[in-house]
């Protein structure tokens, strides 16, 4: 296939030749290239269409600040939106299409825009979209959403792998330019672990894309060699195709490095991989962006960054066109005339508007003193261009410089504010660094190459030394410092057609000066009233003469107006990688009972609890849905015996001499003085006198206690009980080792629970109820010698046990539980029926306990010892929160018992309107009674402890409910405990 | 009624593979006691510790060797002693030793273990772990708890190119997982 633009050198690979697709049509690139560089090899100019008024644009740069070759990369549900070509590298087989119009790209539909400019001006949505106020949210926010954005995403999941990762190093450079190069030769050098990352899959930065020598020979070639040096040092990392995307507290960076995008499939490896790199110090070496000049009509494709066109030439062997002119500010816009003119590329004029010599010898071109150009033609890329003097140069390229401005964006991180240097006419970084970074090169203002190689290797030689290292010696690679001198030339003011300063949001010069006009003077409300410098590029071109144009405007100087702040991410990051491996069923860890092997097998449904799987209720053939099997699991508890696993509930093993002195400080009621073997209920309070964790404790010898807390809170309690032994009390001789994994606990819950567990326990323990009471504990040992903790505990208000083996037998032990109790009907039984069940006894869960409730309200302010100090005990006596008034945790029943009581409804008197004034409290547990065959509830209602007997009504405005019910005891079922110490 | 019997499984039981140059393996009836040193009483305890297993207590973060065991200090007071040991009875083995100078926990069945071996480990463990683990910085017998994809993990280099990983039993599914995936990422 023709690629009629390729001249002769670059840095690309003409033995192969590489096949591509851009917009259905094939084209051919080689190893080497970037799809811009290729599009631009085979002549394609018109490449996109521009965000706001669909104006045909082309290749404008030839790096990551790239605003508008964007293209949909790839197909299906690879299809990568916005996808900038200038750093796309070509594969064989690629496959891109423009984006961003309706219809083709060469006649867009909604190039109608265009002609609407006059109506499109800064702020236009601000002021098109305000009336009819009825329109706001079918109208008009339905047509904002479906011009936003550029390119479409697929839809589809993201079937592609990411991952993450963490590096470490002494020092991290960022950028394999000049200075980048020279400062990882200076610390690989002397010894120190580098990180070497370059966003390029060709290391050298300029120097791939400029004539330049250093030591005597291309740049290109000593930047080869300084890598293959870099490569052969263990301590050196190098990462290619990496971008340095934020820079981050404590020395850490976050970085992408992009591992599979330059393959026609990543071959199931992860693609991309976000790495937090943590250094010791760091040294940027970011470079510098080229900035264009604003002038009339100088977005057409064809219309270029001198730089790049440089770049497309030296680098990639591109000709970007056929008769080219260059209009530069600077004497760097010279080298591009020069450097096309040695490679045969007609070079018709350089236009300059400084009235001043030639800066570079350009052979056949006109140099054109004190001009500039003022507008363009050509409909779908450029043809011919217009000076101020009225006279006009036909040309398909136009090689614009504006001046350098330095990637100072990872210097302001950290809140830094880079600082005006008028001689260079541009912003370098300030003074208040990340911590631990020195920044050189063309980023700090260095802007020639010796200067530049230079100051890499002073700041490499300045880092390492304050790490403790010793430079190495030997010379600093030599070379020349060339013409860079400039002018603060922004803008042509002579031209009267609309003159772009954001090509990828279609910002004017006329919209900055609009919005001075209407008053958004300030830079930040300058860039959110006209769009400048938003979307993927973040305005890297267009910042700096945008700015230029807003001091001119606002009487200002440059300085004065200063920046937008910089922010992460450099340039774009996908949200795959942020996700990483996160993501679908590894979202979270899950943490898997010790029976979930076997409740599996025996038909149970799982919910989450936290980060826990837990069996829910276990299926029966014939249940007609989750209800029945609950209904059954509870009725056969309260009727026979019922296994269910208790492993998620926290477990703590508290030891030391000072362990129950320890806890009557961390629990509200005492446990210094439990007996041994025996266990109590404990309520923990927050710093803040609330209520905050309940669970029982078992003292199993002198200086030993298990402790259980709640499933949800068995990681904060550890935490807060770590604190607590750590930093209040280290005097105290108490040691903690969470082991909740470490053992398989069952609750074996109702009448014949003791029968069975007779079959189980071996028979040396006696478990009569003589001489293991209600609240006993011991350590037993089960099925013949494997050793046990058992528990008369009873959350379900029955007869009752939790027992517990080493969690390796735990999938084994269920099933020798409900073994032992075949004869009696035994079940497994799922949270769910717990949770009925112990709605029936009235105890408390999460649902009451959730941190707004207080001793009192639950009905324990017994439990909360006067006698002693615990943690929360004196705010709990704070005068609201022992308030008579307050709520009290009360049972509720439909007065009309075929109804569904619903949590979360309020209670109301009857007769008041229901309203916040009027509100008694609120329900916080509901379920179907099997035992009692209706609906009961748990709720908190003023003054409840007066009020059993009297008809409230609960009402929920959501569920449009309102009914009676009475006010009960909580205890719906046996509230004398006859069942449980049975 | 027949006789009950217990089977034990221990969750990652039987693991082992080898791909792309890192070998993984669960290491068969590792046991693992917690011993706490009592507050004023780390003398006897480190005294108790010498005497049984023939090594100082390491400092926290390193681990020393002997007496058959390895004995990992994870913190000023915690020692985790890891040796082989298959009956579910860790903790009186240790206990027996040392006696009242130290408060003995079994921790065996809390945990799961992973152990890797080869030359690119570190490379798979970069995917994971937020350590430096460059030799200059977790040498051979170094140890840390941290955090690998949410999951909290004690990590111990064993050899130059050998790390065991131990985390929390209930969630070996996600460990495996994860460190698999790690794996077959670099490969």
């Amino acid at each position: 296939m023709s690629q009629p633009n390729r001249i002769d050198g670059g840095l690309i690979d003409r033995s192969q030749e590489l096949a591509f697709s851009f917009n259905g049509e094939r084209m051919a690139g080689h190893p080497g290239d970037t799809l811009a560089s290729a599009l631009l090899a085979g002549g394609r100019r018109l490449v996109g269409r521009s965000f706001k008024y669909h104006r045909p644009r082309g290749v404008f740069s030839a790096g990551p600040e790239e605003p508008s070759a964007l293209v949909e990369l790839r197909e299906g549900a690879h299809c990568e939106p916005n996808t900038r070509a200038t750093v796309t590298e070509l594969f064989d087989g690629l496959s891109a299409r423009s984006q961003n119009h309706r219809g083709s790209l060469e006649w867009d539909l909604m190039e109608v825009n265009d002609l609407l400019a006059p109506f499109l001006s800064a702020g236009f949505y601000y002021k098109t979209f305000m009336w009819p106020k009825a329109f706001w949210e079918r109208v008009y926010e339905p047509l904002i959403r479906n011009s936003a954005g550029l390119g479409r995403l697929s839809g589809l999941e993201d079937p592609d792998q990411y991952d993450k990762g963490y590096l470490h190093c002494d020092l991290l450079v960022i950028g394999a330019g000049p200075a980048g190069l020279a400062a990882a030769l200076a610390a690989g050098r002397a010894g120190a672990r580098v990180i070497l990352a370059d966003e390029d899959f060709l290391p050298g930065g300029r120097l791939n894309a400029e004539s330049f020598e250093i030591d005597g020979m291309p740049g290109s070639a000593w930047a080869a060699r300084a890598m293959a040096e870099l490569a052969s040092m263990g301590a050196v990392r190098i990462l290619t195709r990496t971008t340095v995307f934020g820079a981050y507290d404590h020395g850490s960076f976050g970085a992408v490095e992009r591992r599979t995008d330059h393959l026609v499939s990543s071959g199931g490896k992860p693609r991309q991989i976000l790495w937090r790199i943590r250094t010791r110090g760091s040294v940027l070496a970011a470079g510098a962006t080229e900035r264009p000049i604003a002038f009339g009509a100088n977005d057409r494709p064809g219309v270029m960054l001198a730089g790049a066109v440089r770049a497309y030439a030296n680098r990639f062997g591109v000709a970007a066109g056929r008769r080219v002119a260059v209009f530069t500010n600077n004497d760097d816009g010279w080298r591009t005339a020069a450097d096309l003119a040695a490679r045969g590329v007609e070079v018709a004029a350089v236009v300059d508007p400084r009235d001043r010599p030639a800066a570079l010898d350009v052979p056949g071109a006109h140099h054109l003193r004190a001009a500039a150009v003022a507008d363009t033609s050509g409909r779908k890329g450029l043809k011919a261009i217009a000076l101020t003097d009225g006279s006009r140069i036909d040309v398909d390229c136009l090689a614009v410089s504006g001046g350098w401005s330095p990637n100072v964006h990872l210097t302001c991180h950290h809140n830094g504010k880079p600082v005006w240097r008028e001689d260079l006419r541009a912003f370098v970084p300030g003074e208040a660094l990340p911590a631990g970074m020195v920044v050189a090169g063309a980023a700090n203002g260095a802007m020639t190459l010796a200067a530049a190689l230079a100051e890499g290797r002073a700041a490499a030689d300045a880092q390492v030394s304050a790490l403790g290292f010793t430079p190495a010696g030997g010379d600093s690679p030599r070379a020349e410092d060339e013409p860079s001198d400039g002018a603060a030339f922004w803008h042509v003011a002579q031209c009267r057609g609309r003159a772009w300063l954001d090509l990828q949001n279609d910002v004017t010069v006329k919209d900055v000066r609009q919005s001075v006009a209407e008053g958004f003077r300030s830079v930040e409300h300058l860039k959110r009233y006209t769009t400048l410098g938003m979307a993927t590029d973040q305005g890297k071109t267009a910042n700096v003469p945008a700015l230029a144009i807003l001091a001119e405007c606002a009487g200002r100087t440059i300085p004065e107006v200063g920046t937008t702040v910089f922010r992460p991410p450099y340039t774009p990051v996908s949200l795959g990688v942020l996700a990483g491996r996160v993501r679908g069923p590894q979202f979270q860890p899950l943490r898997l009972t010790p029976s979930h092997k076997w409740a599996e097998a025996n038909g149970a449904s799982f919910v989450t609890v936290g980060n826990w799987l837990r069996a829910e209720w276990y299926a029966r053939p014939g249940e007609r849905g989750w209800r029945d099997s609950v209904d059954r699991e509870a009725a056969q508890v309260r009727a026979s015996a019922g296994v269910c696993d208790v492993t998620t509930l926290g477990k703590i093993d508290v030891k030391g001499r000072d362990a129950g002195a320890f806890l009557d400080k961390v629990y509200s009621n005492t446990f210094s003085t439990l007996a041994v073997g025996k266990v109590r209920y404990g309520l923990m309070l927050r710093e803040d006198g609330f209520c905050y964790d309940d669970g029982t404790t078992a003292r199993m010898g002198e200086n030993h206690y298990v402790m259980t807390t709640t499933t949800a809170n068995a990681v904060l309690v550890f935490r807060r009980l770590e604190f607590a032994r750590q930093c209040l009390w280290p005097d105290m001789d108490v040691h903690l080792v969470s082991t909740t994994d470490g053992w398989a606990q069952f609750a074996v819950a109702g009448p014949k629970s003791r029968d069975l567990l007779r079959k189980v326990v071996d028979s040396e323990h006696d478990l009569s109820d003589e001489a293991f009471p209600f609240m006993s504990c011991g350590a037993v040992s089960v099925c013949g010698g494997t050793p046990a903790r058992l528990f008369r505990i009873s959350f379900s208000g029955e007869l009752a046990y939790e027992i517990a083996v080493p969690s390796r037998y735990g999938n084994a032990m269920i099933a020798v539980l409900l073994e032992a109790g075949r004869d009696f009907g035994a079940a497994p039984y799922g949270v769910e029926a717990l949770n009925v069940m112990r709605i029936e006894k009235g105890h408390v869960t999460g649902n009451e306990l959730n941190g707004q409730t207080t001793a009192l309200n639950i009905g324990l302010d017994r439990m909360v010892s006067r006698k002693k100090d615990c943690i929360g005990g004196v705010l709990s006596q704070r005068p609201a929160m022992t308030d008579p008034d307050g709520v009290r945790l009360m049972g509720f029943r439909p007065v009309d018992i075929s109804q569904s009581l619903i949590p979360g409804s309020h209670f109301i008197n009857v007769g008041d309107e229901a309203s916040m004034e009027t509100d008694q409290g609120w329900m916080t547990s509901v379920a179907w009674s099997p035992n009692l065959g209706h609906s009961i509830g748990l709720g908190f209602i003023r003054r409840g402890q007066e009020r059993k007997g009297e008809i409230v009504r609960a009402v929920s405005p959501v569920h449009e409910a309102d009914m009676e019910v009475e006010v009960v005891s909580p205890h719906f079922l046996d509230p004398d405990g006859e069942r449980m110490r049975g | 009624m027949a006789e009950l019997k217990l089977e034990s499984a221990r969750p990652l039981a039987g693991i082992a593979r080898s791909a792309d140059g890192i070998s993984l393996s669960a290491p068969a009836d590792l046991a693992i006691v917690a011993i706490a040193l009592p507050l004023g009483g780390e003398n006897a305890a480190m005294q108790a510790v010498a005497r049984e297993y023939g090594t100082d207590l390491p400092p926290s973060g390193k681990a020393a060797q002997g007496g058959g065991a390895t004995l990992i200090r994870t913190a000023p007071d915690q020692v985790f002693v890891v040796f082989e040991h298959s009956d579910p009875d860790a903790e009186r083995i240790v206990a027996e030793k040392l006696g009242d100078a130290v408060y003995a926990t079994d921790q065996t069945d809390s945990w799961c273990a992973l152990e890797m071996e080869g030359e690119r480990c570190r490379e798979a463990l970069e995917r994971l772990c937020p350590l430096d683990l460059h030799t200059s910085a977790f040498a051979v017998h170094d140890a840390a708890r941290t955090v690998m994809e949410h999951l909290g993990v004690l990590i111990m280099r064993t050899g130059e190119d050998r790390f065991l990983l131990l985390s929390a039993s209930s969630s070996a599914g996600s460990f495996l997982h994860a460190v698999e995936t790690a794996i077959e990422s670099v490969g």
